[in-house]
């Protein structure tokens, strides 16, 4: 449904939309109704001639029930956004299916950088095509990502994908994404690493399988020494 | 008043205020250059003597011409833009902070009007005197003194710290800057770089230009 509205283009783009739904619809039912009763009562109790204000300790059981009710339905509500969550959690954090192929995510102040597997499929090889503020992969293949930072903590956020995961310095985490639609789109910092952090932005561009060939041969280190060299 | 002391009083008064106008706006131009200036300040220093621990080099002073290319070099991804870049990728986004092309004139002429300072030697090891001959070469393009050549799009290098003119050499021999298509100028610069064959003769040019410094 959030997708009618904002792009949504990996496999579980649409799960963390229904997660963060389910969470808007029961927190918006309570707060609706809060509200109401608020108002209401505000305006029930307004002061009147001749009535004092009653001082309430919130003892009597007959005057906690007006939170003991509400705070165990809010509970229940609790439990469908808990196992909502985890399921969530599991198929996109957890449970990485086996990837295509593999990429190198690098955040530095202020730039991402990234090293792609190149012709031969696989990262950490002569052929890797390394690039800054460009991330190119193919549609509807898993990749797996090795996120990193260079200095301090980054945030590798891609919203088409509902894709966020911290990069902290020293560590590698993997994470995957598989694209469902073709296009180029933002990548964002998510986690405040500086004063260049608002202009931290990258661009990831999806392409079909051709394309995406036409790309890697035109990027192979050997064709670029040629256009470089002075 | 008389019909013409009135007429001499309106002129008077829309002179000055003409000229109030004239003279606001053109503090307003200074001050504008001082606000685009304040956030280079975080890293090149309140008197862009450049900072060592953020790797960000002594620009005061440098010529208008000089700051002005570089940051559009950087705004359009020439520089700042390689994998192994880290110290450009911290330059490329403050470049692309300024909007138009009359902010980067603005700031460039703010750079330009500061007291060049003396930047202290950080590196060691290196002998200016053997530095003298070996930059023999480099004067076509950089001036006899580092003041750089426009004609020639040859940096100023005098009055720039000494370990970022070792990057910057080490940079353009390994295709980090000067490697981007399309940029001419680089390329040039990362030609005459292959001629430098190890980190000694590089410091011992630099040991050198540290002693231009006015
Ligand atoms: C976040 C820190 C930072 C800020 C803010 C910053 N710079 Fe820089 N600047 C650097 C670093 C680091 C370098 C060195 C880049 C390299 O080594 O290639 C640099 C390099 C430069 C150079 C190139 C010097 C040369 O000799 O070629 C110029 C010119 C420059 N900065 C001007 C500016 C201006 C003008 C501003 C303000 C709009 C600014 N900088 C803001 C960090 C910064
Ligand atoms: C053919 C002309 C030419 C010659 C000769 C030349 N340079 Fe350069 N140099 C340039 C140009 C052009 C640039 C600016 C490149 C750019 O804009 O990125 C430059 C930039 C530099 C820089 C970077 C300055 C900065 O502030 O970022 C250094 C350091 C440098 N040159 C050192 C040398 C040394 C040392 C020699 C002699 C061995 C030398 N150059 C010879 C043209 C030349
Ligand atoms: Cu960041």
């Amino acid at each position: 449904m959030i997708d009618r509205y904002l792009v949504a283009l990996s496999t579980y783009a649409s799960d963390i939309d229904d997660l963060i739904l389910l969470i808007g619809v029961l927190v918006g039912f309570w707060f609706i109704l809060c509200e109401v009763a608020f108002f209401y009562l505000i305006w029930k109790f307004r002061a009147k001639e001749g009535v004092r204000a009653q001082y309430m300790s919130g003892e009597d059981p007959k005057h906690k029930r007006w939170i003991t009710w509400p705070h165990l339905l809010v509970l229940v509500c609790d439990l469908f956004i808990v196992v909502g969550a985890v399921r969530v959690w599991y198929d996109v954090k957890q449970n990485l299916p086996e990837p295509y192929e593999t990429v190198r995510v690098i955040g530095q102040q202020w730039a991402w950088s990234f090293v792609h597997a190149g012709p031969d499929g696989k990262i950490d090889t002569a052929d890797d095509i390394k690039t800054v503020d460009e991330l190119h992969i193919q549609v509807g293949k898993v990749y797996h990502f090795k996120l990193e930072a260079r200095d301090v903590l980054h945030s590798f956020s891609v919203p088409v994908f509902r894709l966020k995961q911290d990069a902290i310095p020293g560590r590698i985490i993997t994470g995957w994404f598989e694209a469902t639609g073709t296009g180029e789109y933002d990548i964002q910092c998510a986690e405040i690493c500086g004063i260049g952090h608002g202009v931290m932005a990258g661009r990831i561009i999806i392409e079909s399988a051709e394309k995406h060939a036409s790309w890697v041969s035109s990027q192979s280190p050997i064709s670029l020494a040629a256009v470089a060299t002075p | 008043m008389s019909v013409s002391g009135k007429f001499c009083a309106a002129a008077a008064l829309a002179v000055s205020l003409g000229i109030a106008v004239g003279g606001a706006s053109l503090a307003r131009a200074d001050e504008r250059a001082a606000e685009l200036f304040q956030l280079c300040a975080t890293c090149h220093g309140d008197d862009a003597s450049g900072n060592f621990l953020y790797g960000a080099p002594a620009i005061a002073g440098m010529a208008e011409w000089s700051v002005k290319t570089q940051l559009t070099k950087f705004r359009d991804g020439q520089r700042g833009m390689h994998f192994d870049d880290i110290f450009g990728m911290r330059m490329r986004p403050m470049a692309l902070t300024l909007r138009s092309d009359e902010d980067i004139d603005r700031v460039a002429a703010h750079v330009a009007s500061m007291p060049a300072t003396r930047p202290e030697a950080e590196l060691h090891g290196g002998d200016a005197a053997n530095g003298k001959t070996l930059y023999a070469p480099c004067v076509a393009c950089h001036g006899m003194d580092g003041e750089g050549r426009e004609q020639l799009s040859g940096s100023p290098l005098a009055n720039v710290s000494d370990w970022y003119l070792l990057r910057q050499l080490e940079n353009f021999k390994a295709g980090v800057r000067g490697g981007r298509p399309g940029d001419q100028t680089g390329a040039m610069m990362r030609a005459m770089s292959g001629t430098l064959s190890d980190e000694q003769v590089m410091k011992d040019i630099i040991a050198h230009i540290m002693t231009l410094a006015k």
